[in-house]
């Protein structure tokens, strides 16, 4: 195939050769074990969430919730009810989904988990709304009110019930600027303040739940499960959130060492550290970078390790590597970072790792930036010889950032390399190149025994759908598929 | 695979919920507290107003429920002013989670017991609000001698209609 070029010197890194580090042979069922396993966590997940919606209900219903339906009033009120739990049982799952819990990343990795959080934000939003507009019409008939001058009743006459109104508007806001139509016309930053209010809105809605509400009334059994899962649900942010990055911070003291340019516009940042022992097998998975610099300290930086740290002085001492590339002017000034200024870390997170693994071979296919976590994948992941597969895509060869890198890799480790370079095909969604498609070559042509691979993809996310549109259809199952959004 | 997952957490859910609502049936709701707090108050306060004795007011009948004697016997002289002994009910109060209505027993000018005769009762919640509320909202009643008291937090519906009807009450009482 006249893709499967060598690399014309892309760029200069000056990071030498990589160090092969005891990556092996895979032993045999070790990747079909690790797989079971994370399909019965997944399957745990999927109870835990689904019985957690249900106990709220059921406890509910055990403190005799449903016995003092009688009327059509108290019918609309329970239903209210009803609403409301299970709208605050979602909003609960939603911020355990986004508390980086080491357990739920190891099991279906920071992206899906996202995904699900964000699935879960319209629904959680419609319960509490029929919460509301359930509970003002119940109330409304038993007073013989109007729901609308029964909500200005239950604003005015009902303590903390002016805290839930607000409670609710924020909500709404939140959700509204997460819309992702909504969320294109505003910058990050804006959402992400937005987002934090979901704070504010959980804080503002517990006052009226105590006062008015059952949830933590003396003498239920639903207090016992509601103060038990937002304690754990508190706790768990304030430490996988904050706790544990100020930690990691503290513990690992890392510093900038040097920025090397890799290409135009994209650079290695070179980071020294201790105890980076207890990192080891994170190459390939995200961090989020804070560069502890004036006016850049608030910005954090998701990148991924484009190789195994190394570590061989003493207390765990040696270096990590990102390889980042100047997108927005936050990223810009990430070229000119100046030497030893100190870097905050939380992390790592992500499922683009061995832990992923299902098969005992595997595939990676990358593009542009994209391809610089599998370059550190590639380096420790075990297969045999002629067990893997890299395909690299980018516009010209000088983009296929960390090319001698991974041609070294390949090299070493028997890996079969191809470059698609060149412009993208015109007319259809591919993710091929040009000639690739006018060769009439497709996924199975480079891997034809890729359904049973691991497929690991990186890249932007126009391009990746293709990519995984194009595994599926070549027979490789979801659970193979194996993508990480690198569209920062 | 996902397929199992999903049954797995259906089945769970229902389970879940079958003994919930298994349990709230059998359990039968909680039940208002209303009625458990009333009857003794009423005849017994009666009783020793027009008996004009501390005495044995005080050694009798000093239940957990009703702390009647003690303060009865204070009162003993029963020439307080224009009010007379007996009980008066308050009006009922229309409240979203249920009528409020109360009942005072008035002894020498004094109030020595209040009655919940109706109390919110809409939902279970509404219920432990009222369980918790009513009996201080009695204590603090009968300790102040008026309705000017502070509400029951968390339970200002209640507390509210409560001292609504208890002021309608007093004013009936003339006190």
């Amino acid at each position: 195939m006249n893709t499967q070029l060598l690399p014309s010197s892309p760029g200069a890194s000056s990071s030498g050769r990589p160090e092969l580090s005891s990556a092996t042979r895979p032993a045999r069922g070790w990747f079909a074990r690790q797989h079971r396993q994370r399909r019965l966590r997944t399957d745990l997940l999927t109870v835990i969430a689904w019985a957690s919606v249900a106990a709220a209900i059921a406890l509910w219903l055990a403190d005799g919730g449903a016995t003092n339906i009688a009327s059509p009033a108290s019918l609309f009120t329970a239903a209210g009810i009803v609403a409301g739990l299970a709208g605050m049982d979602l909003v609960l799952l939603m911020l355990l989904l986004a508390a980086r819990i080491p357990f739920i990343d190891r099991t279906i990795g920071h992206d899906r988990a996202l995904a699900f959080h964000g699935k879960l934000g319209k629904p959680s939003l419609y319960l509490l709304l029929a919460h509301g507009v359930l509970l003002a019409i119940g109330y409304g008939m038993a007073e013989g009110l109007d729901p609308v001058s029964e909500s200005v009743n239950l604003w005015v006459e009902v303590p903390d019930m002016w805290l839930a109104f607000v409670s609710m508007a924020l909500f709404i806001a939140v959700v509204v600027t997460s819309l992702v139509a909504v969320r294109r016309r505003f910058p990050y930053e804006f959402w992400y303040v937005v987002h934090l209010l979901t704070y504010a809105a959980v804080a503002t809605s517990i006052p009226h739940q105590f006062s008015v509400g059952g949830l933590f009334a003396a003498g239920t059994w639903q207090r016992w499960y509601w103060v038990a899962i937002c304690i754990y649900t508190g706790t768990a942010l304030a430490y996988f959130r904050i706790l544990e990055p100020v930690l990691a911070t503290v513990r690992h003291q890392l510093t900038v060492a040097r920025v090397e340019t890799v290409a135009p516009g994209v650079v290695n940042i070179v980071m020294r550290g201790r105890k980076l022992d207890q990192l080891a097998e994170t190459g390939g998975r995200f961090f989020i970078w804070r560069f502890l610099a004036p006016g850049m300290w608030w910005h954090p930086h998701p990148f991924s390790l484009s190789a195994e740290p190394v570590f061989n002085g003493p207390d765990g001492q040696g270096t990590l590597r990102v390889t980042v590339r100047s997108l927005g002017d936050g990223s810009a000034q990430l070229l000119r970072l100046s030497k030893g200024t100190k870097v905050a870390l939380e992390g790592p997170y992500g499922l683009l790792s061995t832990a992923a693994r299902t098969r005992n071979k595997v595939v990676m296919i990358g593009a542009g930036i994209g391809i610089t976590p599998l370059r550190a994948l590639l380096e420790t992941t075990p297969f045999a010889p002629g067990g893997a597969t890299v395909l690299l895509r980018g516009r010209t060869e000088q983009e296929l950032y960390l090319g001698n890198e991974i041609f070294d890799l390949c090299q070493a480790r028997g890996v079969r390399l191809f470059h698609l370079t060149g412009p993208r095909a015109h007319g259809q969604p591919t993710w091929l190149n040009e000639d690739s498609v006018r060769s009439g070559y497709s996924l199975t042509s480079y891997v034809p025994d890729i359904k049973d691979a691991d497929v690991y993809v990186c890249g932007p996310a126009a391009w990746a759908a293709n990519v995984m549109a194009d595994a599926g259809k070549a027979g490789v199952p979801d659970d193979q598929i194996h993508h990480e959004r690198f569209d920062w | 695979m996902k397929i199992r997952g999903t049954v797995a957490a259906a089945l769970a859910s229902a389970g879940i919920l079958l003994v919930g609502w298994q349990t709230g049936t059998q359990v039968n709701g909680i039940s208002t507290v209303a009625s458990s707090t009333t009857a003794t108050g009423t005849t017994g306060a009666a009783g020793t107003g027009s008996a004009g004795t501390g005495s044995s007011g005080t050694a009798g009948s000093s239940g957990s429920s009703s702390s009647t004697g003690s303060s009865s016997s204070s009162g003993s002289i029963g020439s307080s002013g224009s009010s007379a002994a007996g009980t008066y009910k308050g009006n009922t109060v229309q409240t979203r989670f249920g009528p409020v209505q109360v009942q005072i027993t008035v002894a020498s000018g004094k109030i020595t017991d209040i009655t919940a005769l109706q109390l919110t009762n809409t939902d279970g919640k509404s219920i432990q609000i009222s369980n918790r509320a009513a009996p201080l909202l009695r204590s603090k009643v009968l300790a102040a001698q008026s309705a000017n008291v502070q509400t029951v937090s968390g339970a200002t519906i209640t507390s509210d209609a409560y001292l609504t009807s208890l002021q309608a009450a007093i004013d009936a009482a003339n006190l």
